[in-house]
């Protein structure tokens, strides 16, 4: 027998997610088989082909934003958990103080180099190797030996003095003296071995934003620290994560049942962020038509959804009586809208597209696993 | 051998208190002076061994140490 098949408005009504006044309904996905009597939904890849879209809204090299559609909310969340956790980059990692009589404290300083983004030249940052750190009860003996290929030395040295060339009545201290403000610019890379080859002019190692504040000096303090960087995954240290944030959600859904005419239309228009809601005037046409609720109301101004991408699913329209039952809100269940706003370290779009690489070694691990298992 | 070793202290290192009878006559064969803080003006005060612990700017008598030239290493997390 031929599975059956179900229809267009049953196949529509199971994409959407139910937003009411107080509960969120109908949530699970259930197309996957077992689950309605005599339905298929078997998962095939040439139907995923056919199916699945990518469309970009924007793409800057510190933001993306793009919608993933026809996918289940598991792998869209895997990739989202892989942007956060799991992708390696490099950031410092020990601090080797020489001498720091600044007020702030060599950890407090260390905790605070270690978060500053670096950026250079993602030809070498993918070069380089992991730094694997002697364990606690291991004497070291696996351990690595700081190379070129996985140690970056960056150093900050500072003194602070008196400006000589100062005005005496000055009261700004960054004028009063030189250096009383240490910058994340001020740290100097020191390149070793084959990263001459691969971190020059602007590939160089440095910090993505400049004017980061370390720490503040007054004359006669001084800060000479050596640092070196390594790489490192987001599940070891939120510094090692490449994304400020790395978010989804879906695609806002908003049907108008029953017509919402005149001042109505303006009231509900307000109800949502601006663009979501349109007016338009109703048709001749429409207000001839029997039982549409537009009769004898042609040339008035009647809602229209507009753009539901721009909404953020306040559920304020759902609050007035005068709306009641007259609008549906929803969210679509297999359109992720992602934002990937990066660190700096690598362009946004790249990110997604390292944590499907990501994502893939992890499947071959596992297709491994299995096959180890049946031998 | 790591930088960190503990070493000790040669006999002609200088001593926290100036009036240490008895070795007198050995160490004033090298007699290094020291580097202190002011606690007052934050100048420079070397001292040598039986100096008055005294800033020689302002006559103030709290002196500090220097920080350690010894580097310590620290995890940035």
């Amino acid at each position: 027998m031929a599975p059956l098949v179900p229809s267009q408005d049953e196949q529509q009504r199971r994409r959407i997610i139910d937003i009411n006044a107080e509960t969120v309904t109908n949530i699970p996905s259930t197309d996957f088989p077992g689950h309605w009597p005599g339905e298929s939904h078997a998962w095939a890849v040439d139907q995923f082909k056919n199916t699945f879209q990518v469309d970009f809204h924007r793409n800057d090299p510190l933001e993306a934003s793009f919608s993933l559609i026809g996918l289940d909310a598991a792998v869209a969340n895997a990739f989202r958990r892989i942007l956060m956790a799991e992708i390696p980059t490099l950031a410092i990692e020990s601090v080797f103080v020489h001498n720091n009589t600044s007020v702030i404290q060599d950890e407090v300083l260390a905790q605070r180099l270690g978060l500053v983004p670096l950026k250079g030249s993602v030809e070498g940052l993918n070069w380089m190797h992991w730094f694997r750190k002697p364990g606690e009860d291991e004497d070291g003996s696996n351990a690595s030996e700081p190379s070129d290929f996985n140690t970056v030395i960056l150093r900050l040295d500072v003194e602070c003095t008196k400006n000589p060339e100062a005005d005496e009545n000055e009261q700004d201290p960054r004028k009063l003296y030189n250096n009383a403000h240490v910058y994340a610019k001020d740290m100097t890379f020191h390149a070793v071995g084959r990263q001459e080859s691969y971190f020059v002019d602007e590939g160089a190692i440095r910090p993505v934003h400049p004017e980061i504040l370390l720490a503040k000096m007054r004359p006669g303090q001084k800060i000479d620290v050596e640092m070196h960087c390594n790489k490192g995954i987001g599940a070891d240290h939120a510094k090692f994560s490449p994304v400020a944030t790395a978010t989804y959600r879906l695609l806002p859904d908003i049907k108008i049942l029953r017509p919402i005419i005149g001042d109505d239309a303006k009231k509900f228009a307000k109800c949502f962020p601006k663009g979501v809601i349109g007016l338009e005037p109703v048709t001749a046409q429409e207000a001839g038509r029997g039982g549409s609720g537009y009769e004898g109301h042609a040339g008035e101004q009647k809602a229209v959804v507009q753009d539901p991408f721009k909404d953020t699913v306040s559920r304020e329209c759902l609050r007035y009586d005068e709306f009641q039952g007259k609008v549906k809100l929803g969210r679509v269940r297999d359109h992720f809208i992602f934002n990937v706003e990066s660190t700096g370290q690598f362009d946004s779009d790249v990110l997604f597209l390292e944590a499907v690489k990501v994502m893939k070694l992890k499947c071959a691990r596992w297709k491994r696993g299995l096959n180890d298992l049946m031998a | 051998m790591s930088r960190e070793a503990y070493q000790v202290p040669s006999m002609g290192a200088q001593n926290a208190f100036g009036t240490d009878a008895g070795f007198g006559g050995a160490m004033a064969v090298d007699n290094p002076s020291v580097v202190y803080l002011c606690g007052e003006c934050s100048a420079r005060v070397p001292l040598k061994r039986g100096d008055q612990i005294r800033c020689k700017d302002c006559g103030h008598r709290v002196l500090y140490k220097e920080r350690t030239k010894r580097m310590v290493q620290f995890e940035a997390r």
